[in-house]
């Protein structure tokens, strides 16, 4: 007795998953550390959309999913689902980053310098093709400055504020354990902000880029220029019950300010940080976040459309449920079709039948 | 491979507040019957529903004391998603109970109470969960409260009410149109 | 005071895999719905481990309700046996101890997918619909605030404006499933997309239903004994589909919602949407036990 278009139900669905299971073989802990260690910007990406903070977790999360990136950011969502909220962190100001990167497009030099840190910019883009004949691939040794830069940098909107370029919008005083937390409420419009930025931490990397690239390609009113980006490790500071203040770990974060000039004269400000190093998410989602104010509603830069189309695990999750069956609602519509070819002119309207 | 293993048996917390919730859910479903709670009195309500997301108004102090430890805020009335009342006197405050707004009814309060059941005003109910109509005999409530949440509620906004008598409780939400009789 | 006292012990997964926090804010948005039946209430919308679209809205009411004494059915288009909602039957299960069935009869709790059972649901049932969009606004008006404003005002020109051009062009109203209802005469909501059979089920029913959208993140309710009129116009009355006179092909039953099977030659059979009503009708026609309910359709009518 079977009723049902794809047949054998539980027996058949377990089967399917031990198909996808067995491509991916035998997961211990040895691969898991492999993944850690060999992947961190692919490690970063899956924690910033997980909005969830450890490594190990997220390279378990992408053994398991064979590396497929929103079956890992959905794993650990769900496991973030199970787990208590022991407390809430301290808000950490710019300053107070362990920065390793730090640049601006904006000016030649800056308060406290450029510091160009880690990154493949002005790398040439080479296949080490060598690798797959043999030849393993030993990167050069970096060799220390003479004096390095200094962990903690200003903030460049600081001294831009302090200069009268940038408006300084009201900063509602909000306590720290008050902070809005998207992942306890429902996001509602007009967002609160913490709301959005919360959003922007989160949100698919690729669908950010592809809706902050058609701003930058002049679908948003303004232009961006990259003000300040930062990767930096931030100190989770945590209260003791005690009442002592104390460092729990330090997480991997990067931010992006854009700027660009604003009707009222003075440079406006766009702004996107998530966990990891992930340089492209943050620049979109500043890009967007700079030209939400004002957007006509439905355009790629109004904050409904952008926050509500980049979220990984609801649109991934969305576009692979129409696998599902739908043919109850399908046979709906044929006897609507049906009924409409055999129904009378409209002039006859009064006489179709209940 | 199933990683679902165990065998899953709720604690006691888990079986009180599941049974405290199902007993409101009926008693809102089903305005003016009287549903079963596992435990007397309001603490079990407000363990099954409060935490840290809420805002609560209490003025029994030594319940208000009870609800701080689930984690909910205690804060002045117009700021409460919950407020544990006395509806028996001092009903001029109760003008200040959030209704929510057209935009958001969600945000309208839901209300807990001590009442008598079976003696004092007799209530006529109508709306959703009730067939035709449902009569209802109520104590311990202020006679200008029903007159009061009338004007006070415009559908969809309003507060939601469960009243607790022992082991008992009634709801009504703000769907329910109640007549004096 | 220590960390210890804010947390308990650990736990691999809390009962019902949801946590307490994520249960009580569950409860209170679902208390709101009843409150005010057919209004979309937001809620946060845990992740769970399934794909958000796969019924995780829906999930999340019934893993609030869950307890171990609870008896679950999961259709998917009205069958069992579907393989999603096996799926979800045995998460279910797995995580709450709750005993499965295939008998609407039975069950305490009955999650579904675009269809409500055949036989009439009672007075201590719940039905928890899966819900894709909860907007029945989101054909005329895709933004959520401006969609929410019209609720607010209950301004439902538009949509009226659109069955009336169906209408006109059609010559009868087009729309298939989740066809838009009044709740309570107040609020109009998506009935998620049951067919139009399954609408009239809803109105004044003895049975509690959530409806829930775990990606949008909306639950509503339609408690007991609750108006839920189809948007309909006096001289336009509601039709629901054209199955009355069809008959399953399997279990001889006729008078209820079919699957249409497409044959070789041209043509078509027809065999019953709900599989476990057919199942019951062929062992009780093979002289084996099988209860089967009343049923919300009698002669393939809906008695008024």
């Amino acid at each position: 007795m079977a009723y049902v278009a794809t047949r054998g139900g539980e027996r058949a669905i377990d089967q399917s998953e031990r198909l996808y299971r067995a491509e991916l073989g035998r997961i211990d802990a040895a691969r898991v550390a492999e993944i850690r260690h060999a992947l961190p910007m692919l490690i970063d990406r899956v924690m910033g959309e997980a909005s969830l903070y450890e490594p190990d977790l997220a390279a378990l999360a992408l053994a398991q999913a064979g590396g497929d990136l929103y079956e890992a950011v959905l794993l650990l969502r769900a496991w973030r689902t199970t787990q208590p909220r022991l407390t809430i962190a301290e808000p950490v100001l710019q300053e107070q980053l362990f920065t390793l990167r730090r640049i601006s497009a904006a000016f030649k030099d800056i308060p406290g310098g450029q510091i160009l840190g880690p990154s493949l910019d002005y790398a040439h883009r080479l296949l080490a093709t060598g690798v797959l004949q043999g030849r393993p691939y030993v990167p050069a040794p970096v060799e220390p400055a003479a004096t390095p830069a200094p962990a903690r940098q200003p903030s460049l909107a600081a001294w831009q504020k302090a200069q009268g370029l940038v408006a300084d919008p009201a900063r509602a005083d909000v306590a720290p354990d008050d902070i809005p937390d998207l992942t306890r409420e429902p996001l509602l419009f007009p967002a609160a902000r913490a709301h959005t930025l919360q959003s922007l931490a989160r949100a698919d990397t690729g669908g950010m880029l592809a809706l902050g690239y058609s701003a930058m390609r002049g679908y948003g009113n303004a232009h961006p220029t990259v003000n300040e980006l930062r990767l930096a490790e931030a100190d989770v500071r945590v209260r003791h019950p005690r009442g002592t203040v104390f460092s729990a770990g330090r997480v991997k974060v990067s931010q992006a300010e854009v700027t660009s000039k604003g009707k009222s004269g003075l440079l406006e400000l766009g702004f996107c940080a998530t966990l990891g190093w992930n340089e492209v998410k943050v620049i979109s989602g500043a890009t967007l976040d700079l030209n939400a104010p004002g957007a006509a509603k439905g355009s790629p830069v109004e904050e409904e459309f952008f926050l509500y189309h980049t979220e990984p695990v609801e649109a991934s999750g969305f576009c692979i449920h129409f696998k599902l069956p739908h043919y109850v609602t399908f046979q709906s519509s044929l006897d609507a079709l049906r009924g409409a070819k055999a129904a009378p002119a409209p002039h006859e309207l009064e006489k179709v039948p209940a | 491979m199933s990683l679902l293993t165990t065998i899953p048996v709720p604690d006691a917390f888990e079986a009180r507040t599941n049974a405290t919730f199902e007993a409101l859910m009926w008693a809102l479903s089903r305005p003016g019957t009287v549903q079963d709670l596992p435990a007397p009195g309001r603490t079990g309500i407000a363990e099954a529903l409060l935490d840290r997301e809420c805002r609560v108004f209490c003025d029994d102090p030594a319940l208000a004391d009870r609800i701080a430890t689930f984690g909910a805020a205690l804060v002045p009335l117009p700021l409460a998603d919950h407020c544990f009342l006395t509806l028996d006197a001092g009903l001029d405050r109760l003008a200040q109970v959030a209704v929510g707004s057209a935009l958001y009814p969600d945000t309208g309060a839901t209300i807990v109470a001590e009442a008598g059941f079976g003696t004092g005003q007799r209530l006529r109910l109508t709306g959703p969960g009730i067939e035709t109509f449902a009569d209802l005999v109520l104590g311990g409530i202020a006679p200008g409260f029903w007159a009061l949440r009338a004007a006070l509620c415009h559908y969809p906004t309003g507060f939601d009410l469960f009243l607790i008598c022992g082991a008992q409780v009634i709801g009504l939400p703000r769907s329910t149109t109640i007549e004096v009789l | 005071m220590t960390i210890a006292t804010l947390t308990k012990p650990w736990e691999a997964m809390s009962y019902g895999f949801l946590d307490a926090s994520a249960k009580r804010e569950l409860r209170r948005k679902m208390l709101k719905a009843i409150a005010v039946p057919g209004c979309q209430m937001p809620y946060a919308s845990r992740e769970v481990p399934m794909a958000r679209g796969w019924g995780t809205g829906g999930l999340q009411v019934t893993l609030t309700l869950l307890r171990p004494s609870s008896v679950v059915k999961v259709i998917d288009q009205g069958a069992d046996d579907s393989v999603n909602a096996a799926s979800i039957r045995s998460f279910l299960s797995k995580v709450s101890g709750a005993r499965e069935t295939w008998d609407t009869l039975e069950a305490t709790i009955i999650q579904s997918r675009h269809r409500i059972p055949e036989e009439r649901l009672r007075a201590d049932q719940v039905l928890v619909l899966q819900v894709p969009n909860p907007e029945p606004l989101r054909p005329v008006e895709p933004n959520m605030s401006v969609a929410r404003q019209m609720h607010a005002d209950a301004d439902y020109g538009r949509l009226w404006l659109i069955l009336y051009e169906q209408i006109v062009r059609s010559g009868r109203v087009m729309q298939g499933a989740a066809y838009p209802s009044l709740v309570n005469g107040r609020h109009v909501m998506t009935p998620s997309p049951i067919p139009r059979w399954d609408v009239p089920k809803l109105h004044m029913a003895q049975h509690l239903t959530f409806l829930s959208a775990g990606r949008e993140k909306r639950l509503y309710a339609v408690p007991p004994f609750t108006r839920v009129e189809p948007l309909v116009f006096s001289d336009v009355p509601f039709q629901v589909e054209d199955h009355a006179a069809l008959t399953c092909h399997r279990s001889g039953l006729t008078g209820y919602f079919m699957n249409e099977i497409p044959q070789g030659g041209g043509g078509s059979q027809f065999e019953l949407s709900d599989s476990n009503l057919g199942i019951k009708a062929i062992r009780q026609a093979e002289g084996a036990e099988a209860r089967v309910g009343s049923t919300w359709y009698e002669n393939g009518k809906m008695p008024q």
